[in-house]
């Protein structure tokens, strides 16, 4: 109990901490792969102290939907965020809420957030709401397929028995697996409002989503949405690692050097997935926005198949 | 939900939600019971919504072990589809409150609207507290339910009330287990701890001003994004299914007019499950109605026929 706790509770700091770092990591490789310099690796801490510092500026048809949004967004994704095993199994907390309620907690960090960009009752907020609930309109049930798939193979739908599961040997290379593979990784991209569907670096840009939704933010604020969308990076990674490459990840009752290995492989599954999304970021160009509806369906169908054909297959 | 559209109703007298727009500034109470209907009904814990949500998914997951083929098909289908209703929900729900009660009043009317009174807004408030109550504490609920499910279903979940931390555990601990309260608890827990540290360290400064809007702000709130703009890119991605057309016209160059959009939906279970269903009543009574209008020997005729059409079927029946 008192492991379980101390264990929770690192997993609540650690996300916490190394969300930015991931971030700048990133960033750092995308801005060498095209010849460039980058911003140091502590970049993002730096903006988000900074950010801490300064004032808030407050429209003046802001209500207090506005200045609870951030507050309620950066709680839900960081809970979240910390229900996924990410260098151990375990957690104090993990039974509260499986993978289905991880899913359903980002829904409502993004539902607030939708609102809140349409507050202020600006053009740019409305955009940035509207195309953000269309895409979760299709990613997150894409998501659900994803975790059906999961669930059917490991009989469970906690993030813990499942990568237990997807340690043990009963699993084997399946055809359904990949296919939730590549729509879980579609569904990130899109979540995260990365290249190919959104761009994250860009403020001044029509097809924006993500950040014309929080244009109006500013001070504190923008730092815990800043932050927020840091975790949520971070959450994918993790869920990918954590399910897709579960190797090393430490079962409660092991002592103290299966900890300190768990870490080492975290760290290793984040700078892998950080390179392959940096590497995928610059290769790529950004598609129009309606024909996100495209990608995010193929992700959608992809989940859908990789569901049906296990329910076909399973005989049990 | 309802009661919060018929407070907006009496208050601003107008049902259409573009007329309507900044209602959380003129009725605060009436926006948050709103808010919070808003966000149980697409699911999201820790309401109520999604408790459900959450136990048709896992009912879902056990149904590979159905024997009939076809409803193996049928079952994951239905998952799929019950996955995009809720994020569909949302969408629907970010667009009815933000449209309604937050950025600015496109309207005088909404402008001076006022919060309704105390009686409603208390039936409003015992919901809202039933729908945070039924989503943190799910147990009971589903054990005062159980005795309705019984008959139903002939089978029951096991009792949930003497579980630990008013967990929910349909099936068995290492399948799957939620808990709302906890959930609860904890993202309460962090957010305080986050406005705790805020507070402490961050800058307290906070100026008003105009809104920012990429460096274009217009003062006319018609600028702002109106319900039939927020649900465009998901009326053209779903369009598909409802035969969205929408039509644009354009004035002549220099004609000062005002360019109008057509947008037309088709519901298609209403085209194929209702209409025909419609059109056979109507048709029928078309034909009846000429009954009304029969000479009295025709009544007499008719009610002698019936009297005999009744006894003959009487006669074969038994």
């Amino acid at each position: 109990m008192i492991l379980e706790t101390a264990v929770q509770l690192d997993e609540l700091l650690l996300v916490l901490a190394l969300a930015p770092l991931l971030t700048g990591y990133v960033r750092k490789l995308k801005a060498h792969l095209v010849r460039r310099q980058g911003p140091p690796l502590l970049q993002p801490y730096r903006d988000l102290l900074r950010l801490l510092r300064k004032d808030v500026v407050l429209a003046h048809s802001a209500s207090w939907v506005f200045r609870v949004a951030p507050y309620l967004v950066f709680a839900t994704t960081w809970v979240a965020a910390s229900l996924v095993p990410t260098f151990a199994t375990g957690l104090l907390l993990s039974y509260a809420a499986d993978m289905i309620a991880i899913v359903a907690l980002l829904g409502s960090a993004r539902f607030m957030l939708a609102l809140a960009g349409l507050d202020v009752g600006t053009s740019f907020g409305g955009i940035g709401s509207s195309r953000e609930m269309m895409i979760a309109s299709l990613a997150e049930p894409a998501m659900l397929m994803v975790v059906f798939t999961l669930s059917l193979l490991a009989g469970s739908t906690q993030l813990s028995s499942i990568a237990a599961f997807m340690q043990g040997p009963g699993v084997g290379l399946r055809v359904s697996l990949a296919l939730a593979l590549v729509a879980l990784v579609m569904v990130a991209i899109a979540e995260n409002a990365r290249i190919p569907v959104d761009n994250p670096a860009t403020h001044l840009e029509l097809t924006m989503v993500h950040e014309a939704m929080i244009l109006e933010y500013s001070g504190r604020h923008l730092a815990l949405i800043e932050a927020a969308s840091h975790l949520k990076l971070l959450l994918y990674l993790s869920v990918i690692g954590c399910v897709f490459a579960p190797w090393g990840i430490a079962v409660s009752g092991q002592g103290f050097a299966a900890y300190g290995v768990g870490l080492a492989a975290y760290a290793v599954k984040l700078a892998v997935g950080g390179f392959l999304l940096a590497v995928f970021e610059t290769a790529i160009a950004k598609m129009r926005v309606f024909r996100v509806s495209d990608f995010l369906g193929a992700a959608l169908m992809l989940g859908l198949l990789a569901t049906l054909l296990l329910f076909v297959s399973r005989v049990t | 939900l309802f009661y919060g559209a018929g407070a907006v109703l009496t208050a601003t007298g107008k049902r259409d939600m573009e007329q309507l727009g900044g209602l959380i500034h003129r009725m605060p109470y009436t926006a948050f019971a709103f808010l919070i209907g808003c966000a149980a009904i697409s699911a999201l814990p820790p309401f109520n919504g999604f408790v459900s949500e959450w136990l048709t998914f896992q009912a879902i997951l056990l149904s590979p072990a159905l024997p009939q083929w076809l409803l193996k098909f049928l079952v994951p289908a239905v998952g799929a589809l019950l996955a995009l209703s809720a994020a569909l929900a949302a969408a629907c729900f970010v667009k009815a409150f933000g449209i309604t009660f937050l950025g600015r009043a496109r309207t005088a009317v909404a402008r001076e609207a006022g919060e309704t009174d105390r009686w409603s807004l208390a039936a409003m408030f015992i919901l809202v507290a039933l729908c945070l109550l039924a989503g943190i504490l799910p147990g009971y609920f589903i054990d005062a339910l159980a005795p309705v499910i019984q008959p139903l279903a002939g089978a029951t979940l096991p009792r949930q009330e003497q579980l630990d931390w008013l967990t929910i555990i349909p099936v068995a601990q290492s399948r799957s287990s939620y808990n709302g309260l906890l959930l609860f608890l904890f993202i309460a827990l962090a957010a305080g701890l986050t406005v705790e540290v805020i507070h402490r360290w961050a800058s307290k400064a906070m100026r008003r001003s105009a809104a920012w809007d990429c460096g274009f702000p217009d003062a006319s709130p018609i600028t702002q994004y109106t319900a039939g703009s927020f649900s465009q890119p998901i009326r053209r991605v779903f369009g598909v299914v409802f035969r969205a057309r929408e039509e644009v016209h354009m004035p002549p160059p220099g004609d000062a007019q005002a360019a109008r959009l057509h947008v037309q939906l088709h519901d298609v279970p209403w085209d194929v499950l209702y209409a025909p269903l419609a059109r056979l009543v109507n048709f029928a009574a078309e034909r009846l109605n000429k009954l009304q209008f029969l000479t009295i020997r025709g009544y007499l005729t008719l009610v002698f026929s019936a009297l005999v059409t009744l006894l003959i079927v009487l006669a074969v029946w038994q």
